[in-house]
């Protein structure tokens, strides 16, 4: 059994598990990031994401109601994070189906489950069995460290195309404007809890292993969206530039 | 290696060349007491002044903007909607509440929403 790590090396290890696939690079997030999109995909793409993401109040309560009470800063900062996503500011659902309208789209489109990609059910699935039976510190590796904190690395690529490339307005990406910061401070003092509750070996590593497979979660939906609805428009995705990252879908 | 300098708890934080890092999340991430509340542009807590260093940040986006209003003309900027590439100091008043919150308070803009647009 491996040793227990010291809080800078547990972070490097942190980092380094989701740092070989991580969503920005996957071919979906390249055709964005790189101006190949129409608006009909990005209806498509926020559909999926509101049934990826919809649900995140509930995955954070299922973490809230497995977290000891002597872990009160743990479950404040849950509290906290699921006040964020859908009372303090705009509801964030409302805002990704504020971008989706704007592409042409409808919020009873998007609402509807049936138009979004087994992969996208899949995904939600997998976070509620995660949060809802795993040791809190593990649903936090995986939900906040090993996907909610990619997301500012995701939007800061993405947001400057969608105005300047794709011509939208600033309140009409709002979405993406808001995740950008918010999700900086969820997904650093998600490393918070996360460093300081896993204190066992045997915690740490099942920590690790469950931010690789929320890496390769993530990698693998968004690699799904361009297969299922970019690549019949554009055909496989190709990187331009070869000194571009090669990891394409 | 670029230093984010926050002067007023005397504090500072080193991070890697080429990286272009948000402010508030440094503070975070060592325990730097620097105010905040929201993380989302919303409350003005963690207004700073930018001492030195301004041309290493990024532009202020919309929200930003919004929340300080011609505070922005003034040297300040959000530290949780802030990202700096390069040196940077700022200062700020350790007693410092919410914009919102302030008595009688007339300074910055309003709140970072949409009301009446859209
Ligand atoms: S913490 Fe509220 S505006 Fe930055």
């Amino acid at each position: 059994m491996a040793d227990l790590m010291s809080h800078s090396d547990f972070r490097v290890a942190l980092e380094e598990a989701f740092s070989g696939t991580m969503a920005k690079d996957a071919s979906f997030s390249r055709a964005w990031a790189t101006g190949k999109l129409h608006k009909e995909h990005f209806v498509h793409w926020a559909t999926n994401h509101y049934h990826y993401i919809g649900p995140f109040g509930d995955y954070l309560g299922l973490m809230y109601a497995n977290t000891p009470d002597h872990a009160r800063d743990a479950k404040d900062f849950l509290l906290q994070n699921m006040y964020e996503e859908e009372l303090s500011d705009d509801r964030h659902t409302d805002l990704l189906i504020r971008f989706a309208e704007a592409c042409g789209g409808t919020r009873a489109y998007v609402q509807d489950r049936n138009n979004a990609m087994p992969f996208a059910k899949g995904m939600q699935g997998w976070m509620y069995y995660v949060s809802g039976r795993e040791n809190f510190v593990v649903s936090s590796a995986a939900l906040i460290v090993g996907l909610e904190s990619q997301v500012p690395s995701i939007y800061r690529t993405q947001y400057p195309t969608l105005i300047n490339k794709y011509g939208f307005s600033e309140w009409e990406a709002e979405f993406f404007d808001l995740h950008i910061t918010s999700d900086e401070i969820h997904g650093e003092r998600g490393y918070q809890i996360v460093l300081k509750y896993a204190d066992t070996p045997e915690l740490q590593q099942r920590c690790l292993h469950y931010v690789r497979e929320a890496a390769d979660m993530r990698f693998a939906y968004t690699k799904a969206l361009y297969q299922t609805y970019v690549e019949p428009d554009l055909g496989p995705w190709v990187e331009e530039d070869e000194r571009e990252p090669a990891l394409v879908g | 290696m670029p230093r984010i300098y926050f002067k007023t708890a005397e504090a500072y934080v080193d991070f890697a060349e080429g990286e272009e890092v948000n402010v508030l999340r440094m503070a975070i991430r060592e325990n730097i007491d620097v105010p905040w509340q929201c993380a989302s542009g919303n409350c003005g807590t963690d207004r700073l002044v930018v001492e030195d260093g301004a041309e290493n940040l990024d532009p202020p986006r919309r929200r930003e903007r919004a929340r300080l209003g011609e505070l922005v003309d003034e040297g300040y900027r959000l530290a949780c909607q802030t990202y700096t590439r390069g040196d940077v100091t700022f200062s700020w008043d350790p007693d410092q509440v919410g914009l919102d919150d302030e008595p009688g308070s007339s300074s910055g803009g309003s709140r970072a929403g949409w009301a009446g647009t859209g």
